[in-house]
Order: structure tokens, then C-alpha cells, then sequence
């Protein structure tokens, strides 16, 4: 399965659990979708809903994922 | 605060103190030196779209500082 990438482009009030110019990992949610949030692996290292706006998807190359995941 | 929360929180419960919390080094460098605790609890919450439903809702606590970043874990129904 394809994995989604995204670039935290906004951070306000979330300075802690998020970090602007960093590679998150989304996790699917088709429920998040419909309400315009998106599930992503936070600092926390667990998964959160935050509005898409805060976020820009990013292509990454499979073999490179496999890598940036082992360090999230 | 992206969803705003309609009336009580229920079910508190802290869930990680400390040095317990992963991003304990964020949390103090961001916020402040201080006890933090992390919570979780039930809400009914207005999501940005205007949909109401009830999630179970996050957040950053400690004395003097009050309560931060509510984060949705999940929607409830």
C-alpha cells in the first residue's frame, strides 16, 4: 500500500505536537477526509486529527519511505 | 484551537506524567518548566466544517500554565 507523506506547513497552537517544515506520516481515515482533517503521527507518536490546511502532501520514493518510516 | 469544545469534558483521565510524555523536552522548552501532565477525556466538540460530534479529546496540562493543544484522537459516532 502507498504510503502518504505530508509537510507541516502551520503550527499555530500546536508548537509542541507539531513542526512546521517536517515530514509527517498520515495515517488513512476516510471518516477525517470527509470532515477536511487528516490523521497524522505527531511528535507524540501517536496519531492525531488536524485540518488539512496545516498540511502539504509530499511525494517520496518508495525506497526512501521504507527509511523515513523506521524513523518516525 | 481548531474544533471548539461544547460544554463539559467527561471521563478525565491522565493518561502520562513527566517524564513519562515523549515530548516532555518540547512540552517544557515550549511552555515552560513545569509538571506537565497529559490528559485525555470525552467532549462533544464543533469540528471547522460545523459538524457536532463527540471525540475523544487530548491535551497538555500543568499548574501555572493551564491547559494546552486539545488534539482530536478520535471521533465518536
Amino acid at each position: 500500500m502507498q504510503q502518504k507523506f505530508v509537510i507541516c506547513v502551520k503550527n499555530q497552537g500546536y508548537e509542541v505536537s507539531l513542526e512546521r517544515w517536517k515530514v509527517y506520516r498520515v495515517i488513512p481515515d476516510d471518516k477525517a477526509e470527509i470532515h477536511r482533517q487528516i490523521r497524522v503521527i505527531d511528535e507524540s507518536g501517536e496519531d492525531y486529527l488536524y485540518p488539512e490546511e496545516y498540511f502539504t502532501p509530499i511525494e517520496i520514493p518508495k525506497p526512501v519511505q521504507k527509511a523515513l518510516i523506521s524513523t518516525m | 484551537m481548531y474544533f471548539k469544545i461544547i460544554g463539559e469534558i467527561k471521563d478525565k483521565e491522565v493518561i502520562a506524567v513527566g517524564r513519562s510524555i515523549r515530548e516532555i523536552s518540547r512540552l517544557r522548552r515550549i511552555y515552560g518548566d513545569k509538571r506537565w501532565r497529559k490528559l485525555k477525556g470525552i467532549a462533544t466538540v464543533r469540528l471547522s466544517d460545523n459538524t457536532i460530534c463527540n471525540a475523544e479529546i487530548h491535551w497538555y496540562e500543568a499548574h501555572g500554565i493551564g491547559k494546552k493543544e486539545f488534539k482530536i484522537k478520535r471521533i465518536i459516532g
